[in-house]
């Protein structure tokens, strides 16, 4: 097994809208990008019981092109309501740093 | 088909941009030059308090290297979602920094000045006709919601743009559009292919973004020709990859492959990105699928209070280790306190983050457990008038100072408190409650041109 953050090139977060963060992972090359997108280990399932969101609110588009995989869930609140923690939500990709891949 | 050239100085008027990238940009004759000049990442305040989020300084820096060389090389000058949000006041503001460089350059043009803000009337008969849809997750839009909102404007497409250029503009002050509208005017009205023309606008709007290394925004240059696109730095010491143009399609989307605009949505399912050298990318096979209807979004924001926030460190073991009960038992003691003052519960919110903890991800905190020797408590209330948010705040401090835990040995005060005054009014809030879109018969209706001899 070997964890999603020694695997990526980037693990970022950030409003994709006022109302959805999208999550990003991408990586080095083919090879990884090939291995991290077809391990099962990044489902829907998966990413919506990290996050507490329920499996149909997540959306898992993998980008070929980039070697990149996007996912996207709703946020917590709107940007900037009350009790918002992230304006930008820039800090919302932790959770996906410790994803184990088989190897 | 003679190529098109066009130059992106930055991704934000006001971020800058290196006057060496700009005038290498401007020494291979661009068509036009353009910058987009708002964004909602910083949050619904600065659409709702109408100011921008960068200085004036710095939008004027930007502003009056692109008007000088625009008006010298006879070339037009595009900014769109002027301000920030592209409001009436943000275009105002943009609009009055443009005439102050004219004035002290001796510089002469037309500008067209694009408002984008929405009367609630209008707003109103949109939505009577059933042409107010929800983007995304959020509720339909009432009349009761369009009367609780204090602004709102709409994103215009290319035709506002187009319009202006064909009654003679040089300069566009454009307020809120698609970033991608800014840079796909001109070419399209050129004749050049849809889906090349919306995609190279994609990828430019956020200008220095897409270039390597990548220290700070720089102008980026774009070309279109037969079935084609190029991408390269202005920058003579930066580069563009294959691999940085290819992702950009990803920041701040949803999806990589389709991307609405007003009149349909690019497609990048089968686009190809090769190197064609170390610096530059080219680009084919992008679409464009025109859709059935025309449709702006629409971007609103309500009051939500007058905020006051407050800050302090919490050392204390003991209190570490109760801080979820201790917490939530200073909520308690400010509701009794603030009836003790006449204020009711449900005309404030008092929110207590616990940094070192859960704050910056709320409930999706997997690692809330894990805590430090330290955490930092952040305080913010709210109310609808500023005596009741201070109010309450001071009631919140003195709870939080001197509220007993179980175990408490500090009992001269639970908190490090760093600032003198320690409570900070920040003014009014403002929340997104609009997040629409609406669909329009003619896409110049909602977005009346004014036309300024300069």
């Amino acid at each position: 097994m070997t964890r999603l953050v020694d695997l990526a090139q980037v693990l970022r977060s950030k409003n994709a809208g006022a109302l959805l963060c999208t999550l990003d992972m991408m990586f080095e090359d083919e090879e990884t990008y090939r291995r991290v997108r077809d391990s099962g280990a990044i489902t829907p399932q998966r990413i919506a019981k990290l996050y507490g969101v329920s499996d149909n609110e997540v959306a898992i588009i993998p980008y070929d092109v980039a070697y990149a995989i996007k996912i996207t869930i709703p946020r917590l609140v709107p940007s900037g309501d009350p009790g918002d923690t992230d304006v930008y939500g820039a800090q919302q990709h932790a959770p996906l740093l410790d994803i184990e891949i088989p190897d | 088909m003679t190529e098109l050239r066009m130059m992106a100085t930055t991704g934000m008027l006001g971020y800058g941009y290196t006057e060496e990238a700009f005038r290498r940009g401007i020494s291979l004759k661009p068509d036009f030059i353009a910058a987009d000049g708002g964004s909602m990442d910083p949050g619904p305040y600065y659409l709702g308090e109408g100011v921008p989020f960068v200085s004036r300084q710095a939008i004027k820096r930007d502003l009056g290297l692109m008007l000088e060389a625009g008006i010298e090389h006879n070339i037009p000058v595009l900014i769109g979602s002027a301000g920030g949000g592209g409001s009436d006041p943000q275009v105002a503001f943009v609009r009055e920094v443009a005439e102050e460089i004219a004035h002290e350059k001796g510089l002469k043009f037309r500008m067209a000045v694009i408002h984008a803000e929405q009367p609630k009337d209008y707003l109103k008969k949109k939505r009577a006709e059933g042409r107010i849809r929800p983007l995304g997750p959020i509720a339909e839009l009432t009349d009761e919601g369009i009367d609780e909102t204090h602004r709102v404007v709409g994103m215009m497409g290319v035709e506002p743009f187009q319009k202006a250029l064909e009654d003679g503009a040089q300069v566009v002050i454009a307020g809120r559009a698609t970033d991608a509208s800014i840079y796909s005017a001109i070419p399209l009205m050129r004749g050049y292919e849809p889906g090349l023309v919306w995609h190279l606008a994609k990828i430019i709007e956020c200008a220095g973004q897409v270039t390597t290394p990548r220290f700070g925004q720089d102008c980026v240059l774009g070309t279109l020709g037969d079935g084609y696109f190029l991408v390269e730095p202005g920058h003579p010491d930066k580069r563009c990859t294959r691999m940085r143009i290819a992702a950009h399609t990803l920041y701040e989307n949803p999806s990589p492959y389709h991307l609405v605009e007003p009149d349909g949505t690019l497609v990048t399912t089968g686009s190809e990105y090769e190197q064609i050298d170390p610096r530059v990318v080219k680009v084919t096979g992008s679409r464009f699928e025109p859709a059935n209807s025309y449709t702006v979004k629409l971007e609103g924001v309500r009051k939500t209070g007058f905020r006051t926030v407050f800050i302090a460190g919490v050392r204390d073991p003991v209190l570490i280790s109760v801080i979820d009960e201790f917490v939530a038992s200073c909520h308690e003691r400010v509701a009794g306190e603030a009836r003790s003052l006449g204020i009711s519960q449900d005309s404030y919110r008092l929110n207590i983050r616990v940094y070192g903890k859960d704050a910056t991800m709320g409930p999706r905190e997997p690692m809330r457990d894990s805590v430090g020797h330290e955490i930092g408590l952040l305080v913010d209330t709210l109310a609808d008038d500023e005596d009741t948010s201070k109010a309450i705040m001071a009631k919140a401090r003195y709870a939080l100072l001197h509220t007993d835990f179980p175990g408490r040995k500090c009992i001269s005060g639970n908190l490090a408190i760093p600032f003198s005054p320690s409570d900070m009014p920040v003014g009014m809030t403002y929340g997104f409650n609009v997040w629409h879109t609406m669909e329009l018969d003619d896409p110049l209706e909602p977005f009346p041109i004014e036309m300024v001899e300069v």
